[in-house]
């Protein structure tokens, strides 16, 4: 019996000494995730590139970025279905603006981690045998974003916590921001100036950045500090600089630079050039186009890269692009009749929710103006633009399949005349020289149409345009190319890409810098008119859907003024990229936002309400500015003195 | 309270000379050995499997809710095999983990506990205090349940028994939603201010004279059964226990079950008279069906909305409101003519085994043990949907997605053991030296366009390749080391002064080099007066006994790999080329080490009148801190996020368990009374860096865990109450019947408020109940038993978001189908709900998240059974043992609850916050009452036998 207990005394002294092994036990090894350590080498960092283009998508084909960059501005107010994302941007007493509102977080919220990315790329990139072709895009990416956050907050941090425009591994809870001057002379100007140098003339990938692309960021960079150094109405900055270059140069100098570079870039256009017509540029078929030149990309053919179901219930929510559905109006509810009688299960929906251009998913939060219908897009008939960016026609889609009524052959409509698929249901009309019948309330066509004698079609004239019902966004909505019978997928997030940059703009940009003084080859009218030529260029005419060929662009360039203002350049602003996330920037460059935002006019919230109301809105200097967002000082810890010091001047 | 069996191997000395007459020992499982319960100085409390086995259930959770003071058992969920949320002593983690630590059979257990057959159970213990759980050191924090399942005993013949019920599940109430009628005339009601028409018109679908009740379309009664069988018995050398059970419940929601197969075997042999070895297995298949059928679908369809065609065939989809809003129809047959063209199952495999050596040593009273734990669990799921399923275009692609994964999980433990009697002194002494490992990996791919429906899942490569998926965050592989050594003395003075000290050092693999060790001690005293001499007169007290208890454990809340910073994927398209980039999302942080939990704890325990009325009462201070929360960084850092130990939390309570017997005639009326009740006080002590609120979390410092942040009800504005343009901007048009929450502002000199409502105004609403319990009562008259078990709570807030905002199905607005409430009009001011369609925000009425609170006060009985044992002389000739025969409904009644009152529904949670709602709005630790499988109430019959 000894015996045994001495063996199992050695058994038990064996298995002990199994652990002295054991210290391996505690090292860990990831095999599914990536952590720091894998930007330190150099898959890691090219694969920092391609984070770099998806950040876009954050913010570009967001329908709350869209609030941002359009409500409260001549172009767009609230409509029915809004909440405060919307209605606190307006500036018209419905909430204010400060550093909790959403939408107005979103730049800084969303940009610094892809600034980091950037940062590591840039310090880290030429270690690994990267091509400055190629790192030029890290450069260009953080000079527009910088660009970005300077026009949105003025002044921002370059240290993120380990030097300036260091790659930061430091979870660093102090920030100080830097002064406009010193940020956009030390990294927005000097990363796309090295982005010009270095970056291919074609892309690397697919709407890839370029030289072109680079040079119009750098010369819309240069016309905005420009203005900036100029003040023409005395709007403040923070934090607070002189308006003085660091460079020594003058706004002048800089408005010759912006018109220079966007003038290399016509001249030099690469694989870039504008397209025949206004409605060519903006089909969803011909999406992608030479005019096209960087946008945040989607995806109808993989879930996965399209960080979406492109035939499930799009989230409404980042980095999907849904932009299109806040300024589509609940178009299903306008009724047509199986019969003459409209007795109750006679009444249907003539237009159903369907995924194509003029329709898609109706979310009823945003809604143009009277003074964009009325006097931005005065001219519909000889300028292309009105009816290539907004619905004016709602058609019978009721035939395609799976509608319930794929076989009812004709419906009854206004005047209880027969309407046939694809006919006119509901329009819009181009002016106010008919006032339609309206009802009271809802009327027989279920949203408050109005009918004009021998139409068949519900009609609306632009005086009668409410909160409610009114033209939807024809040029950014849905277009796909599944399911071409059917409905399709019109509650998925868009799968079109979302524009960023355009090739026209250099024309504008250049245009704007010969206003503000800049001279060279071609006058701020020459300019403009090459925009408004193309413009009178008609190839389809989306309000009858039918090829309309068209040539009248001696028209436009007839009427456009002899003297090129800054107005009107905004008015030709707001024509070409009406709902595209220019406007507030645009407005705030100028410092023409108050002036213009000033009041708007808009029937109400209901159906049946064809008053105009007047609202006026207040926007005072600080404005210009939008608010620190809350989340970033509550998570600094610093001093409540240095937090409150941090903050934009009027938000508390 | 085990009882100790003859036989078994944890001998006892009888020679005690004071012990209490005719009094057997009863020994409690307290880690790493027993201790008789008059000993235990920690505080544990034990369920024995008889009384799991009076509650017939398909998880031993369902059966151990409300036997145990501090033990909160919650269901999170209603459907068939869903796990329940244990809460031991309150919740102390922010962002870890609080669920407590299972042993079964000795060794940590890394399963589901619904892997564990309810059946075959013999006791469950429970430590609760950290002087009982620091011999598990960094695991322990949480609490320890110890399984422990019955073995066959020595010398004992062959027993066979039979377990069995079977049932019917049926409906317990019906989500309280109107009907045609009462719908049809609040879309008629609910006109914007300033308008002559409603907000939403009938769609093509949609017509005043229907009246559909959704929910009679969808649920249908359900079975439940269950199988157990079993075999029992030993030599003299050994012992043996083998079983196999059954068991099946599905579900009212149409095509969903759980179904379970386990068998279990326990060995234990006798080598010579100092070695000993044994094993013990637990293996079990389990299949869920269905899971991912919508509960709720059916409950925001238009109820005037037609099902079916004019010709009488059912609708696929319908289009309601006006054509805003188009669903895929589900009804029972809908679901139920799918056939191949929908599947959804959860197939699991698991394998718990244990096996152990034990010799005596030379030394007297030396024993060593060598345990090992084997575990492998696997589980794989698949689902499919084919062309149009679920989608409203007839043509939407069919779509398969399949996944697995696998837990690894060994333990080796090497245990010495010295148990001695010296005179009055008795001396248990443990040592241990362990590792551990854990492996998991799980894996995930999806696909479209699956060219048949009769492949369903099971060949995802016929799909075009460019429709496969693999998402990168769907693959997952972690594998987590422990090293651990242990030392527990127990050491009892002529069973008057008893002491218990542990020190116990893990390191472990989750945390950076430099700082993976930590110690944790741990030190309770007992004082048991019964046994001093002065008492020995006093024959009305049976059992007195002091307790207290100070200890440190932790929590292993750091995920693994967390230290080393985190890059996530961010995929994107050029064009038609995919790629996939990386951005920092979390920076690397070395420095990260565990929750530490102390806590301290006080105890009586007492019996008198000859122990008919036994219990105890105790108090506990838990003070976690170095608690990890996700920090937010400023964006300027270019990191969103870092982990770190930064936040304190605390729990206190009280807790009191009395056990009486009332009355005590074997042959006539017995009548036995259990009833615990505890209160546990849940505070935020601190927060990262000085804050005061965590406002997107839902913090707040000085108030529990769960605490919501909303405005808060006062009623509804009516026409002529003042300064409705100041407080809530709008016209009185709007306003007028809109819901009214307090204004906490100041007032301007005039009495006028000075500021319109807004954030400021919300306020913290503390979740938690005064407090909570259970009961339990068995009367027994000659062959026959009635048992009832029971439980309630006082207090709290319970969040019913069917009638708040996120449910959307109380969005007064004539929308979609509303809960039936009484609601504002002009001739109904005095309406709790606000006036349909006027002042919204969003797609609700503003406020309209103040709605979902209710008081969460109730007392219920869970089950009530009544048995019948058959006569034994009867049985004899049948050599049957015994026989018991008996009914059990479960979730009979509710006795009281204001939202039961108020709803008819059961008053118990049934989904995480963030789960079936319309849109987010709570948090996923909140148990709420959300659109799940609506709850049943079960109609068993079963029977026990022996022979």
């Amino acid at each position: 019996m000894i015996n045994f207990n001495k063996k199992l005394l050695l058994g038990a002294i064996f298995l002990s000494l199994t652990f002295t092994g054991c210290n391996e036990i505690l090292d860990e090894q990831p095999r599914s995730i990536y952590t720091a350590d894998y930007f330190n080498t150099p898959d890691g960092v090219n694969q920092g590139f391609t984070a770099l283009y998806r950040q876009m998508r954050l913010l570009y084909g967001n329908g709350y970025f869209m609030s941002n960059c359009q409500n409260g501005t001549d172009e767009s107010t609230w409509a029915q279905s809004a909440d405060g994302n919307f209605k606190e941007l307006d500036m018209s007493g419905n909430g204010i603006i400060n550093s909790n509102t959403f939408p107005t977080s979103m730049v800084w919220n969303s940009v610094f981690p892809y600034i980091n990315t950037a940062n590591g790329i840039i310090e880290k990139g030429p270690g690994f045998g990267i091509a400055e072709s190629m790192i030029s895009e890290a450069r260009f990416f953080r000079g527009f974003y910088y660009f970005m956050l300077i026009q949105t907050y003025g002044g921002v941090p370059m240290d993120l916590g380990a030097g300036e425009l260091k790659y930061n591994t430091v979870p660093s809870t102090s920030s100080a921001r830097n002064t406009v001057p010193e940020v956009y002379t030390k990294t927005v100007f000097a990363d796309l100036k090295k982005a010009i140098e270095n970056l291919p003339v074609s892309p690397r990938v697919t709407g890839g950045v370029t030289k072109n692309v680079a040079r119009l960021m750098l010369a819309k960079a240069y016309l905005t500090y420009g203005w900036w150094l100029q003040n023409p109405n005395g709007i403040p900055t923070y934090p607070e600089a002189a308006r003085n270059d660091p460079d020594g140069h003058n706004a002048q100098w800089y408005f010759q630079q912006a018109y220079d570079i966007a003038m290399e870039g016509i001249n030099n256009p690469g694989s870039y050039s504008l397209q025949p017509t206004f409605y060519d540029v903006n089909v969803g078929s011909n999406d992608r186009n030479t005019e096209s030149m960087l946008y945040a990309d989607h995806t109808q053919s993989s879930t996965y890269y399209n960080e979406s179901d492109p035939v499930g219930f799009g989230s409404g929510w980042a980095p999907d692009n849904f932009a299109a559905w806040m300024q589509t109006w609940n178009y299903t509810a306008i009724k047509s009749s199986k019969t003459t009688a409209w007795a109750g299960a006679d009444v249907v929906s003539a237009v159903q929710r369907e995924a194509a251009q003029p329709l898609g998913r109706p979310w009823v939060r945003m809604c143009p103006t009277l003074g964009v219908i009325k006097n931005t897009f005065a001219d519909k008939t000889n300028d292309s633009r009105y009816d290539g960016t907004f619905v004016t026609t709602y058609r019978g889609n009721w035939n395609k399949t799976g509608t319930g009524l794929t076989s009812v052959p004709v419906l009854y409509n206004a005047n209880n005349l027969p309407v046939q698929p694809g006919g006119a249901i509901l329009s819009f009309l181009n002016d106010d020289s008919q006032t339609p019948a309206y009802p009271s309330g809802s009327g027989q066509s279920g949203v408050g149409a109005g009918t004009l004698s021998g139409r068949a079609d519900w009609v609306i004239a632009p005086n009668g345009i409410s909160r409610i019902v009114y033209p939807g966004l024809w040029k950014i909505g849905t277009y796909r190319t599944d399911d071409p019978n059917g409905l399709g997928y019109p509650n998925a997030g868009l799968t079109r890409p979302f524009s960023v940059a355009k090739f026209s703009e250099f024309y504008f940009i250049a245009a704007e810098s010969a206003v503000k003084g800049a001279s060279g080859a071609m006058t701020a009218r020459d300019l403009i008119n090459v925009i408004r030529a193309r413009a009178g260029k008609w190839k389809f005419n989306n309000a009858q859907n039918t090829a309309y060929v068209a040539d009248n662009s001696a028209a436009m360039t007839a009427a456009t003024p002899t003297v090129i203002t800054i107005d009107y350049l905004l008015a030709e602003r707001s024509r070409e990229y009406y709902g595209e996330f220019y406007r507030w920037y645009d407005l705030v460059r100028t410092q023409k936002w108050g002036d213009y935002a000033a009041s708007y006019q808009i029937g109400g919230a209901s159906y049946g309400d064809h008053n105009p109301q007047t609202i006026t809105r207040t926007i005072k200097p600080f404005h210009y500015l939008r608010p620190i967002p809350q989340n970033q000082i509550d998570a600094m810890e610093v001093s409540s003195d240095i937090k409150a010091k941090y903050q934009n001047p009027g938000y508390n | 309270m085990t009882l100790l069996p003859s036989g078994i191997a944890y001998s006892q000395v009888k020679k005690d000379t004071v012990a209490k007459e005719n009094k057997i020992d009863e020994v409690v499982v307290i880690g790493y050995g027993t201790q008789r319960k008059e000993a235990v100085t920690g505080s544990v409390a034990t369920v024995k499997g008889d009384a799991l086995r009076e509650v017939p259930s398909a998880n031993i959770t369902q059966a151990l809710q409300g036997r145990t003071a501090g033990v909160d058992i919650s269901q999170t969920s209603t459907k068939p095999g869903a796990a329940m949320q244990i809460r031991i002593r309150g919740t102390r983690s922010l962002t870890g983990d609080n669920n407590p630590l299972i042993v079964l059979d000795g060794i940590p257990f890394v399963g589901s506990l619904g892997d564990i057959s309810s059946s075959d159970i013999k006791s469950i213990d429970i430590l609760k205090d950290a002087s009982a759980t620091a011999i598990y050191g960094s695991r322990g924090a949480n609490g320890v349940i110890l399984v422990t399942t019955n073995r066959g005993a020595k010398g004992q013949k062959p027993k066979f028994s039979y377990n069995t019920f079977t049932g019917v599940q049926t409906l317990f109430s019906k989500y309280p939603m109107m009907d045609g009628p009462k719908f049809a005339q609040l879309r008629a009601y609910a006109i914007p201010a300033g308008n002559t028409t409603p907000l939403y018109s009938n769609g093509a679908d949609e017509n005043n004279g229907v009246n559909t009740d959704w929910q009679s379309l969808y649920y249908k009664p359900a079975m439940m059964t269950s199988h157990d069988i079993g075999v029992s018995g030993g030599t003299e050398g050994g012992n043996y226990n083998v079983g196999l059970s059954y068991f099946k419940q599905n579900a009212l929601i149409p095509i969903q079950s759980y179904e379970r197969f386990a068998l279990r075997m326990a060995i234990d042999q006798q080598v010579g008279s100092i070695f000993k070895f044994g094993f013990t297995t637990n293996t079990n298949y389990s299949v869920s069906e269905g899971n991912g059928v919508n509960p709720g679908a059916v409950l925001g369809y238009s109820p005037i909305a037609n099902p079916y065609n004019p010709d009488g065939t059912p609708k696929r989809v319908m289009s309601t409101a006006g054509g805003i809003d188009q669903t895929w129809i589900y009804t029972r047959g809908s679901l139920g003519s799918l056939g191949d063209k929908y599947i959804d199952e959860t197939k699991a495999f698991a394998s718990y085994n244990n096996l152990y050596g034990e010799a005596s040593l030379p030394i007297k009273g030396l024993k060593y043990r060598l345990n090992i734990g084997l575990d492998y669990r696997t589980s794989n799921s698949g689902n499919y949907s084919g062309v149009g399923v679920f989608n409203t275009n007839p043509l939407g692609p069919s779509a398969a997605g399949r996944g697995n994964n696998q837990t690894y999980h060994w333990v080796l433990e090497n245990l010495l053991t010295y148990d001695r009697t010296f005179g009055k002194h008795k001396v248990n002494a443990v040592a241990l030296y362990s590792a551990e490992q854990n492996k998991y990996t799980s894996s995930y791919m999806s696909a479209k366009n699956v060219p048949a429906d009769f492949f369903q899942y099971y060949n995802l490569g016929q799909s075009p390749q460019a429709d496969i998926t693999v998402r990168p965050e769907d693959q997952i592989y972690w594998k987590t080391g422990l090293l651990s050594a242990m030392g527990r003395i127990m050491y009892t003075y002529d069973n008057k002064y008893m002491l218990t000290a542990t020190l116990r050092a893990d390191g472990s693999s989750r945390l950076a080099p430099g700082n993976k060790w930590h110690t944790y001690p741990a030190l309770s005293l007992g004082w048991n007066v019964t046994n001093e001499s002065f008492m020995q007169n006093i024959k009305a007290i049976n059992l007195l006994k002091f307790r207290a208890g100070w200890g440190q454990t932790s929590n292993q809340a750091v995920d693994p790999y967390s230290t080393m910073g985190r890059f996530n994927v961010a995929p994107y398209n050029y064009g038609s080329a995919g790629s996939t980039g990386i951005y920092g999302s979390q920076p690397p942080n070395p420095n990260l080490g565990w929750e530490y939990s102390k806590t301290q704890n006080y105890g009586i325990d007492f019996g008198i009148l000859n122990n008919r009325l036994t219990g105890s009462v105790e108090y506990y201070k838990t003070h976690t801190y170095d608690l990890l929360t996700q920090k937010s960084l400023p964006a300027t850092s270019g990191w969103s996020s870092i982990v770190s130990n930064v936040a304190e939390t605390e729990n206190k309570g009280v807790e009191v368990s009395l056990n009486g017997v009332i009355f005590d005639n074997p042959d006539g009326f017995t009548w036995e009374a259990g009833v615990n009740f505890y209160t546990n006080k849940n505070k935020i002590l601190s927060l990262a860096s000085g804050t005061e609120r965590d406002v997107n979390n839902l913090w707040f410092v000085g108030h529990n865990i769960n605490s919501l942040y909303d405005y808060q009800y006062i009623g509804l504005w009516q026409a002529g109450d003042p300064y409705q343009n100041i407080l809530e901007p709008g016209t009185a048009a709007d306003v007028i019947g809109s819901i009214k929450v307090l204004y906490t502002g100041g007032y301007n000199a005039d009495g006028t408020p000075v500021r319109a409502i807004g954030p400021d105004d919300r306020q913290i609403f503390d979740t938690a109940p005064k407090f909570q319990g259970g009961f339990n009562m068995r009367f027994a008259y000659k062959n026959f038993e009635l048992s009832t078990v029971g439980a309630f709570q006082h207090g709290g807030i319970l969040v019913s978001t069917i009638y708040g905002s996120a449910s959307y199905l109380n969005r007064l607005t004539g929308r979609g189908n509303n809960v039936d409430v009484d609601y504002w009009t002009e001739d109904n001011t005095g309406a709790y709900f606000p006036r349909p369609g006027r002042h919204l925000s969003g797609d609700n009425p503003k406020y309209s998240s103040t709605l979902a609170m209710f008081d969460a006060s109730y007392l219920k009985l869970r089950t009530i059974t009544l048995g019948y044992n058959v006569n034994k002389d009867f049985l004899k000739d049948l050599k049957i043992t015994s026989l018991r025969i008996y009914f059990t409904v479960t979730n009979p009644v509710v006795l009281f609850s204001p939202y039961h009152k108020f709803s008819g529904m059961d008053p118990e949670p049934n989904s995480f916050g963030n789960e079936n709602q319309a849109v987010s709005g709570y948090q996923n630790r909140q148990l709420v009452i959300g659109t799940n499988n609506p709850s049943t109430r079960n109609y068993l019959m079963g029977l026990n036998l022996t022979f």
